[in-house]
């Protein structure tokens, strides 16, 4: 069955309530065109669930930045040998890739921020891809990132990306699951992963973007942490102005 | 077809700052022509016309932008980018239309 819009606020309440399993079931059960976001880190934990409950029904997309580690390239071959899946492996627009690296050069995230690069490199391909689709599931968890993942709801009605005149309806299946949960499902099932998280990388996107981290560290700062730095001296400054 | 603008007034009475900045486009490009009524959502208020339209088709950002048109459901878009594209149907440019929805959207770079 195929909806076009969805209750998505009065479904955010009722599902926030139910297992990450319960909420892909009902997200497979109510849309055809589909699709899960994988990442190529831990949330593979979506493919295995959506393969346990609709096997014939999992459709997964990556986003290739061109600047992903080896074992996540590697990792995310595993994955699609190890379900039998397609994974639509999505690109950004050479052009404008082109136009970033000519002007800035290869790192202008380290100088700049990342968002320009990000915003090329992965919302780019990722707004084509969902141009295709009437749903997509991501892995987007709360406690990746206090700043940024803190309200994700359970469903949302995505219209940053929805076509023209349609709705586009956004899953976050494991909104309410911690990373320990994560894990753990990883482990008692049996689910393979990417061989970096063995070294330290709790968070893992582009390389030169993607840091191990230590004990007690948040996951968070694994990513863009040379911009959290510049924020913090920017709220030093601010102090002494106030003073 | 009426195109309205919602505006947010922050608590300490200061416009929000991409407010501000979605304002200056529409004027620097002539668009705000195009724009029938600005309403403004005062965060003092929450009885503020803005703010009770936020309320009514459950905006949790500003600005915003509610199009209606004859014998058609209303249509709130938060992208200042895609509005013009999909509503205006003029011409952006792509890296302006994708930052703006990743400064929208920051837990996509996570993605």
């Amino acid at each position: 069955m195929s909806e076009n819009h969805l209750p998505t606020v009065d479904l955010d309440q009722k599902l926030s309530e139910q297992t990450p399993q319960e909420i892909l079931a009902y997200a497979l059960e109510q849309f055809d065109n589909i699709a899960i976001s994988f990442s190529g880190a831990e949330d593979v934990v979506l493919i295995d669930m959506a393969y346990k409950i609709a096997p014939k029904k999992v459709q997964a997309f990556s986003l290739d930045t061109g600047r992903l580690h080896s074992e996540t390239y590697r990792y995310i071959e595993k994955v699609r040998e190890h379900y039998n899946i397609t994974i639509d492996v999505v690109f950004p627009e050479s052009e404008a890739v082109n136009n970033l690296v000519r002007e800035k050069g290869l790192f202008s995230f380290y100088k700049d921020d990342h968002k320009e690069c990000c915003s090329i490199r992965k919302i780019g391909p990722l707004r084509r891809k969902l141009l295709t689709v009437d749903a997509w599931i991501t892995g987007q968890r709360r406690d990746q990132s206090p700043g940024t993942r803190a309200a994700i709801p359970v469903i949302q009605d995505d219209k940053a990306f929805a076509r023209p005149g349609a709705s586009l309806t956004k899953f976050n299946p494991l909104a309410n699951w911690s990373s320990d949960q994560v894990w753990a499902y990883i482990r008692s099932n049996n689910v393979p992963y990417n061989e970096l998280h063995d070294r330290g990388f709790v968070s893992i996107g582009c390389e030169p973007c993607t840091r191990a981290t230590g004990p007690n560290q948040h996951e968070r700062e694994g990513r863009w942490w040379w911009e959290e730095a510049t924020l913090k001296e920017c709220g030093l400054h601010d102090v002494n102005i106030k003073k | 077809m009426k195109i309205t603008l919602v505006k947010k007034i922050k608590l300490d009475g200061s416009l929000c700052k991409k407010c501000e900045e979605v304002q200056q486009k529409l004027e620097a490009t002539g668009q705000i022509d195009l724009i029938d009524e600005v309403l403004i959502a005062d965060e003092r208020d929450p009885s503020s016309q803005g703010m009770e339209l936020a309320s009514l088709f459950n905006v949790d950002r500003a600005p915003f932008f509610l199009v209606e048109r004859e014998g058609e459901a209303p249509e709130i878009h938060t992208i200042y980018f895609k509005f013009v594209k999909d509503v205006l149907n003029q011409k952006t440019r792509e890296e302006d239309d994708l930052k703006e929805i990743l400064n929208d959207n920051p837990d996509l770079d996570f993605l």
